[in-house]
């Protein structure tokens, strides 16, 4: 498959109220401002009340909206069954990032009241281990716990973002989004966006660091 | 400008280029097209047009309304075109069919000013009722219709939209679809108009009187204004032809999107002509030249085959018996929308390319994450006390809006569906013909959308039917747009953008109309709830309850909301009967590991599980 120099497709994967559209927009906003071309999907619908919630944000690209079966280059999974989820956009060169906290679907607690005793959450090692069948690189982390100790579990969504950017996958320093996403930011919350920015390139730097070490 | 906020694309700096929204897109179009007037009702996929044009109206100096539904949208720009305006309504696939009456004779009296409808179509159904295909409204109604691929196809089709309805003097329809409208793409500005055009209404009654006699001319006119509106678009640009190959493919809307990205992937590029099909009427000659010129063709379109109709026609008058694969042939479904392995397979078959291998990845069985009401809803009480006192056996006839959701369990409170204010006409039916008493739910923008010619008709036959309004202050599932009924006497938000009045009265509206018993109450007083509930399930014909209760979402975002309690499960008291999460379908509520507990950052404090546990477990 033809794909020009540069080109990078990202996927966002969370649920409703994890800030995957705001993610989308940074990444889409930075791009644009580096003069590349930026074509970027979402579909959130009824989403809004709790369901599962992922955008793409692709770069260079052409003009596809959407991801075909294994297309991602990057997959930034804010929640371990949404990123088990985008498994169809998953393939060996794809990249992927998964924040460990669960967001329990709702819908378990009613099935297992109504009878349904087998309906359960996947437990992480098993998410994992689905994950590593289509590729060896994953990372994972517990961007939830980073965010908490920055000051906001809202902030799940930057703490990813900077673990991508901390990881060095996309050859752009991690100061350089910082920057740009900081003459965004709310002033209001820009130290707690910072500092979680900043725990997500610590946890990206190190990872990348021991999977070289490996 | 991923985002691109909405002052950005009021700035006047033609050849800038950014990353806007499908339905963003469509809003700088207008802009770039003078639009002095424009309305709508909102819903998905279309909803941001209408948002954003309420944002900046004041600044862009544009009469902006929500409309009370989209019959009213369409009937009042088309008003103000007669005037000489610009104007545009916006409205999702479905709304064109509420607004069909006017849609149908607006082209026989044609347009001053230009006017576009943006209709907004759902393939897939993802937030609808339906996928249906507006695109057989321009055959039928003689609409000439443009089909946009990317966002900035979105802009330059709204802009000439606008000349296109002026030179045609029809009405033009923009049908942009859900990975049109929700998808951020590369879009080139072009320039704003310096000034306005002056509006004037000049008496021409013989122009704008459809009356028999008229309309007979009209319709001869309508059918030269038709053609005519062919000629333009062969000129529009909008039916680009790439590459010389001899196998055709023929592709509109998104699926263009698709193929030109397909045949990229594939380098397949000397070996395919491409064509895209940007509007209707698919103007003669461009499909006759291209017939001509290739030895087959596959059609790339989603919903229903109507440009591989109008193909295979082509070829017919062309005397050209080729092969035209498509929906018939199967080499695509004739329902859902596409997607790029889908067009690519499609592809790889159309030019004997040996099948993708895409290796199984074992996908592990994972919940689903379906959308449900949110903790503290207040529509989960009313559900609730509604069912506690009319019991299993009433019929509920649901409505359009998130109370949707009271369908299936736990709360069951939608055994009937169908559109747009059908909850009481369809409650009136199934009580007239099985004699017991029914319940139709709907919120407080569908009871003004079209509520309120059901509820007379019911009221002049004496049905047996409960009309609960179910009163949030605003349209929350298409994202909290104001409502038209904000009462006095409630802790109601502020009226907001599009809004000139504090809000119509639903209860006086019922009584108005002439239903004698009519209680407007607060679902979370429990007493005066159940007191209302008891009356009118005895009473006679048709009554009214309201129930007043502002949406916790909205008041998150207006800055007004205030936690009402915390609440949490005495584990030593707790039975594990799991009433609360069988009754109540409670997001905040969880098991784990076979004990029951309220998540506190979920938790809005409405309530309702303290009076639904018998146990008395569940404590501040």
């Amino acid at each position: 498959m033809e794909r020009s120099p540069g080109s990078c497709r990202i996927l966002i994967a969370g649920t409703g109220g994890q800030g995957v559209i705001t993610a989308a927009h940074l990444l889409a906003d930075f791009f644009v401002q580096r003069g590349r071309k930026v074509v970027s999907g979402q579909l959130h619908g009824m989403a809004q009340r709790g369901g599962a919630v992922q955008a793409t944000v692709m770069i260079d690209c052409g003009i596809g909206p959407q991801l075909s079966s294994g297309g991602a280059d990057v997959v930034l999974g804010l929640e371990p069954v949404e990123t088990a989820r985008a498994l169809p956009s998953i393939s060996s060169k794809t990249t992927v990032f998964m924040n460990t906290a669960a967001v329990i679907p709702y819908l378990l607690s009613l099935q297992y009241v109504l009878g349904e005793k087998s309906a359960h959450y996947p437990s992480i090692e098993e998410l994992q281990q689905a994950i590593r069948g289509a590729t060896s690189r994953l990372v994972v982390l517990d961007a939830t716990a980073l965010a908490k100790r920055a000051g906001s579990i809202r902030t799940v969504n930057v703490v990813m973002l900077g673990c991508l950017f901390g990881s060095g996958l996309l050859g752009i320093a991690a100061e350089q989004f910082l920057d740009a996403f900081m003459r965004t930011a709310p002033p209001r919350l820009a130290d707690v966006n910072r500092q979680a920015y900043l725990y997500g390139v610590e946890s990206g730097e190190s990872l990348a660091v021991s999977k070289e070490a490996q | 400008m991923g985002t691109a906020l909405a002052h950005e694309i009021l700035q006047n700096s033609p050849g800038l280029t950014a990353c806007l929204l499908g339905n963003l897109a469509i809003v700088r179009g207008a802009l770039e097209a003078g639009v002095q007037l424009c309305t709508c009702y909102p819903g998905t996929p279309a909803s941001e047009v209408g948002d954003t044009l309420g944002r900046i109206a004041a600044d862009a100096d544009i009469h902006f309304e929500y409309s009370i539904n989209e019959k009213v949208a369409v009937e009042v720009a088309f008003g103000a075109c007669l005037a000489g305006a610009r104007t545009l309504s916006s409205m999702k696939h479905l709304g064109v069919n509420y607004a069909g009456d006017p849609l149908s004779t607006m082209p026989y009296v044609g347009v001053e000013g230009g006017m576009v409808i943006v209709s907004a179509g759902d393939p897939s159904a993802i937030t609808s009722p339906n996928e249906q295909d507006q695109r057989h409204l321009s055959p039928s109604l003689f609409y000439p219709i443009l089909d946009p691929a990317t966002p900035q196809d979105a802009l330059d089709m709204t802009r000439f939209g606008f000349e296109l309805s002026e030179q045609t003097r029809l009405p033009v329809i923009l049908r942009p679809t859900t990975r049109v409208c929700h998808t951020g793409g590369m879009v080139e500005f072009g320039s704003l108009p310096e000034k306005k055009r002056e509006i004037a209404f000049e008496k021409d009654p013989s122009r704008y009187v459809p009356i028999p006699i008229n309309a007979r001319r009209m319709r001869q006119e309508l059918i030269e204004r038709y053609a005519r509106a062919a000629e333009l678009l062969s000129r529009s640009g909008f039916f680009p032809r790439t590459g010389e190959g001899k196998h055709g493919i023929v592709a509109s809307g998104v699926g263009y999107a698709y193929a030109s990205q397909a045949i990229h992937d594939l380098g397949i590029a000397d070996r395919v002509s491409l064509l895209q099909i940007g509007g209707y009427p698919i103007p003669g000659r461009i499909l006759d030249d291209f017939v001509r010129s290739v030895e087959s063709i596959l059609v790339v379109e989603e919903l229903t085959p109507f440009v591989e109709e109008r193909v295979t026609l082509a070829a017919f008058h062309a005397d050209r018996r080729i092969p035209i694969y498509g929906k018939r042939s199967r080499h695509f479904p004739l329902a859902g929308e596409y997607d790029p392995d889908l067009v690519e397979d499609a592809l790889r078959t159309y030019l004997g390319l040996a099948k993708r291998e895409r290796p199984a990845v074992p996908v592990p069985d994972l919940p689903p994450r379906p959308p449900v009401l949110c903790p503290g809803c207040p529509h989960r009480t009313s559900f609730y006390y509604v069912r506690k006192i009319f019991g299993k056996q009433t019929v509920y006839c649901n409505d359009i809006g998130c109370y949707t959701l009271g369908y299936g369990e736990p709360l069951h409170s939608c055994d009937l569906l169908l559109c747009m204010g059908a909850s009481i006409s369809q409650a009136t039916a199934i009580a007239r013909v099985t004699g017991e008493r029914t319940v139709a739910y709907l919120g407080d923008s569908t009871f003004f959308h079209s509520g309120l010619t059901p509820l007379a008709n019911a009221v002049t036959n004496g049905d047996k039917v409960t009309v609960i309004v179910l009163n949030n202050y605003v349209t929350a599932m298409t994202g909290f747009q104001p409502s038209i009924a904000a009462q006095a006497d409630a802790p109601s938000p502020p009226v907001g953008e599009g809004r000139r009045s504090a809000g119509l009265s639903i209860e006086q509206a019922a009584r108005g109309l002439g239903v004698q018993e009519v209680f407007s109450v607060d679902q979370f007083d429990e007493e005066s709830t159940v007191a209302a509930l008891r009356q009118v399930k005895t009473g006679d014909g048709v009554n009214v309850v309201i129930f007043n209760s502002a949406c916790v979402v909205h008041e998150k975002q207006l800055g007004v909301y205030r936690k009402r309690r915390q609440f949490a499960i005495d584990q030593e008291a707790c039975t594990q009967c799991s009433l609360c999460i069988r009754m109540l379908g409670c997001p905040a509520i969880h098991v784990h590991e076979e004990r029951f507990y309220i998540d506190e950052n979920l938790c809005e404090g409405c309530g309702l599980c303290v009076r639904v546990c018998k146990q008395h477990a569940i404590l501040r």
